[in-house]
């Protein structure tokens, strides 16, 4: 009898065991087939904590925002160049300080209102000014007219090619967000949903933390998306959002880690981007001249071209791409990266891996080596503090490795890893109104506009010194240059000015730029297909990730289309049975194992051997059980 | 129950958290200027730095920070996330079910599975069944819970796909019942509920059965034995009651390493609950989410350490006639 009845309950565990399975299977198929529309599911590790772009400051943020807006004016998908966006074309004065935008006849906001030039004022005039990541690029402008609905006319106080292609404003919908007070919109407002826009799709639902859905926006104006639906799936932490893309949850991984890239790569089924990106990290000299930074702390060493030349070359910059960012990155050439594809070239001065050309240097320079190795000249040692943030490992890796290698010229670095917030407070430290940077180099990183180069370029300009220049690097030509190519409107003109100001800087080296960071992507092919990537045409990325949305109107799903289209609820309830099942099994065979107990009370002790059975056995399946509490 | 009593437990709970309050409050003003780490965003000027230190409060002086802070707080007010800027109250009573629903399981299970296994065990002391239940006790209790959640995904959701690697819900599907949702999150729950447990169990194991050891050694069972009265009734009635109170004090200590342990756990298997709050909070440096999480982990750890004092008043007749 007894035998009988442990008998029974191992046989009801096993039975509740695969019911289990069985529901859990069902209901990974039913939400595979989702009702069988296509949509494209994207994972990340780090959602929008806002779609306010009044307040927004992520990253994140502009993936949703690109793809919900339109620019005034777009870019384009194959070399992102200006195109059509909320105004279809423009014009620009003689003097090149008035652009006329004309908009479209007809085009509408996706809750059917008509798209008008109020709207592009309002929010010229408002998300430019107040918008935390907005502000500046507007600050030529001096007037915005609205002379009828379809045109907007802009003046500037001088010529400002950024009004064109590189203003990078996302434009609102006024008869919405112009309804709300200012200091709402700029501290708690949260727009509701659907977020009226012009691009494909549509914020339609926002649970923070957990997902973004983008339905298709009806009254687009381009080619209806095949996709019905994009989703934006928040995972707990990178690795969790790589696995999901192996096991096939989701279909896109927009932020590949660089350490884990080649091992995707090399999975069935899964393909990889990895583009140029208008990001690049740097090693950073103190350069402030005694004029703006009186207070500055530092070696003066540092302040000698010659030494700064001598680092460049004594650092080989594809041994730190090879190991400290696995081979990911593109080896850097100058301030501006090579993504700027209109506005590129590559500097005479590139400053190859040259140790002997290094000790030259700084022989000639009379650095004369000590009984240490460190080279130093009337009692200035060449050694200096090199500050490096906590948070990222790459950059520390990179740093070790230039302290090395500048060691074997004479050069000694010390690094210091400190958090994000000490190397700021470092450099935008201020003594008597004037600022005053406390640092020898540092390594960090800035990330540029999508078209337009100006943003990046302005780093090392004298007007920045106080604002976002953290070399304080300062040279009147340069800044002559600097204004010339923000107000050319002729590409290859703009282009020959800022290959000036890139030799200029590759003379000075106020930065080493060390590599342009790269976009790392992976994506399941078995669902997407091969997809050809753009933002640039062949060279850039799955969707123009904050640049434009044009790819994502063509990308399908094609494993979404040919499930059946099996009601989401049958799988849930199946599973539903299988746990009631697990729940009474795990019940009744506690009942029995108790009613042995009470019956076989006398024989227990003395037989242990018994009481193993049952003890084992619930241990894996009375959780499931207990969950469904 | 005495109320002079109760009285004096609940005050020092009191008093413990306005020490919780005041600490939590300092403790971040330390760590530096929350904005400085915006001056590092492109074209953010000065003025614009000032306008977010008054948009925060942090223009005003230490001491008038501290007012508006307590003040706030005994309203229920924790500020406004600098990320989200959304009120903290809200980010927190979003999450907090979430952490309920796991940590709640876990330790349920943890709990009745870690004690009866401790008593069985403790009954079968130096037998192949308490060597058994020891070795995996000691296993489970030794292992890291990153390590025994990264385990488990990869027995059951890569190797053996049947359930899912995270998340609380699938995301995106529209469920045709509450009851398809709630067994859609019961199947989310399998992992990180078997993981918590994991962390938990081999502890309350090895107190019980420790626990029960010493009981069942003691006089009053070997007279209760020798009055003829069944085994296991004796294990029942008199020595299980006599070895659970170690395991309340153990329960109520343990509660702040449950909420460590749930920051690691939600954070593997992205389960949106106060541990993975916190976590996002520390990344974006998010003062007010992390002052307001940490109030809370705080509160629990002093709820859970007075309901354990009250339990023991029921459970204990000792501490009733003192």
């Amino acid at each position: 009898m007894i035998k009988w009845k442990s008998l029974g309950t191992l046989a009801g565990l096993v039975l509740a065991a695969l019911a289990l399975m069985f529901g859990t299977t069902s209901m990974a198929q039913a939400a595979d087939e989702g009702g069988g529309d296509d949509i494209l599911k994207i994972g990340w590790a780090q959602d929008p904590q806002t779609l306010n772009p009044f307040v927004g400051l992520d990253e994140e943020d502009f993936t949703i925002w690109a793809i919900n807006w339109d620019l005034l004016v777009n870019f384009d998908p194959v070399d992102l160049s200006p195109s059509p966006g909320i105004a279809e074309s423009w014009e620009v004065s003689d003097d090149k300080k008035t652009i006329t935008f004309k908009l479209p006849e007809g085009h509408k906001w996706s809750d059917g209102e008509p798209v008008t030039s109020e709207d592009v004022k309002w929010t010229l005039e408002n998300l430019a000014t107040e918008g935390e990541l907005f502000t500046s690029y507007t600050n030529n402008v001096t007037s915005i007219e609205t002379p009828d609905p379809q045109t907007v006319v802009i003046k500037t106080k001088k010529p400002d090619a950024r009004i064109i292609g590189g203003l990078l404003i996302y434009i609102l919908p006024e008869h919405i967000w112009g309804k709300v007070p200012k200091d709402e919109l700029t501290t708690t407002y949260q727009p509701s949903l659907p977020l009226v826009g012009t691009g494909p799709f549509i914020v339609t639902e926002f649970d923070r933390g957990r997902i973004i859905e983008m339905d298709r926006n009806p009254e687009f104006a381009g080619d209806k998306p095949k996709l019905d639906q994009i989703q934006f799936i928040k995972y707990g932490n990178q690795d969790a959002v790589e696995r999901a893309l192996q096991l096939g949850e989701i279909d896109v991984d927009p932020e590949v880690s660089a350490a884990t890239f080649d091992n995707l790569a090399d999975k069935p089924d899964i393909g990889v981007v990895k583009s140029p990106s208008p990001s690049f990290t740097e090693l950073a000299f103190n350069v402030c001249p005694e004029s703006e930074c009186p207070d500055a702390e530092f070696n003066p060493a540092i302040q000698d071209k010659a030494v700064r030349q001598a680092i460049a070359y004594s650092v080989d910059r594809e041994k730190i791409n090879e190991i400290a960012n696995r081979g990911t990155s593109f080896v850097a050439n100058g301030l501006l990266p090579s993504y700027y594809q209109d506005f590129y070239q590559e500097p005479e001065q590139t400053y190859p891996f040259d140790p002997e050309k290094a000790n030259q240097i700084l022989d000639d320079a009379g650095y004369t080596r000590e009984g240490d190795g460190i080279r130093s000249k009337d009692g200035d040692e060449l050694s200096f503090n090199l500050y490096v943030r906590s948070e990222s490992p790459s950059n520390i890796q990179a740093a070790k490795l230039v302290a090395e290698m500048a060691r074997e010229v004479g050069i000694e670095f010390k690094v210091e890893v400190v958090s994000v917030d000490k190397l700021t407070e470092l450099t935008i430290r201020q003594e008597n109104g004037k600022p005053a940077p406390a640092f020898d180099s540092f390594i960090w990183g800035w990330g540029g506009d999508a078209y337009d180069p100006s943003f990046l370029l302005s780093l090392m300009t004298t007007g920045e010194i106080g604002g976002s220049s953290d070399a304080f690097y300062s040279n009147p030509e340069y800044d002559k240059l600097f204004e010339e190519q923000a107000g050319s409107f002729d590409t290859e003109e703009r282009k020959d000015t800022i290959r000036q100001m890139i030799d200029l800087l590759q003379e000075d080296v106020p930065y080493l730029v060390l590599s342009e960071d790269p976009n790392l992507q992976a994506y399941r092919t078995d669902r997407l297909g091969e997809v050809d990537v753009a933002c640039p045409e062949g060279d850039g990325d799955l969707f123009c990730e904050q640049a434009g949305y044009e790819p994502l109107l063509s990308l399908t799903t094609t494993g979404g289309s040919d499930g059946s289209s099996d009601d989401d609820g049958g799988g849930g309830s199946g599973v539903l049975i299988a746990i009631i099942a697990v729940v009474v099994i795990a019940g009744v065979a506690f009942l029995v194992i108790r009613s042995r107990r009470r019956g076989g009370e006398a024989l227990e002790e003395d037989e242990p051997a018994e009481g193993e059975e049952p003890m084992e056995e619930p241990e894996e399946p009375e959780e499931p059980a207990e969950d469904e509490k | 129950m005495s109320a002079r009593w109760l009285t004096g437990k609940v005050a020092a709970a009191i008093l413990t958290l306005v020490f919780v309050v005041i600490f939590n409050f300092f403790l971040f003003r330390v760590m530096g200027d929350p904005t400085t780490q915006l001056a590092r965003l492109p074209q953010s000027t000065p003025d614009e730095i000032e306008k977010l230190k008054a948009d925060y409060g942090l223009d005003k002086p230490l001491l008038g920070q501290f007012a508006d802070n307590v003040g706030d707080t005994v309203r229920g007010d924790l500020g406004i996330s600098q990320k989200s800027r959304q009120p903290v109250v809200d980010e927190i009573l979003d999450a907090l079910p979430w952490t309920l629903l796991l940590v709640g399981t876990g330790t349920l299970i943890a709990t009745l599975l870690g004690s009866w296994m401790g008593v069985i065990a403790a009954t079968r002391r130096g037998q192949k069944t308490d060597d058994a239940m020891l070795g995996f006790s000691m296993f489970t209790y030794a292992s890291p819970e990153y390590w025994i959640g990264i385990i488990l995904i990869l027995v059951f959701a890569v190797w053996i796909p049947i359930l899912p690697s995270g998340l609380q819900v699938t995301p995106g599907v529209e469920f045709s019942s509450w009851l398809a949702e709630a067994a859609d999150v019961a199947e989310h729950l399998i992992l990180p509920a078997t993981a918590m447990t994991l962390m938990l169990l081999g502890q309350y194991f090895l107190i019980m059965r420790s626990s029960m050891v010493d009981v069942l050694t003691e006089d009053f069972i070997t007279v209760k034995r020798a009055t003829g009265q069944r085994w296991d009734r004796v294990v029942r009635k008199h020595a299980v009651p006599n070895a659970l109170l170690p395991l309340v004090t153990l329960s109520a200590i343990q509660f702040g390493a449950v909420v460590g342990g749930a920051i690691t756990i939600e954070t593997i298997f992205s389960w949106p609950g106060l541990g993975e709050l916190t976590f996002q909070a520390i990344n974006d440096k998010d003062f007010p989410v992390l002052q307001g999480t940490f109030l809370i982990f705080s509160f629990g750890v002093i709820l859970a350490n007075l309901l354990a004092d009250i339990l023991y008043f029921y459970l204990d007749p000792r501490v009733q006639t003192k």
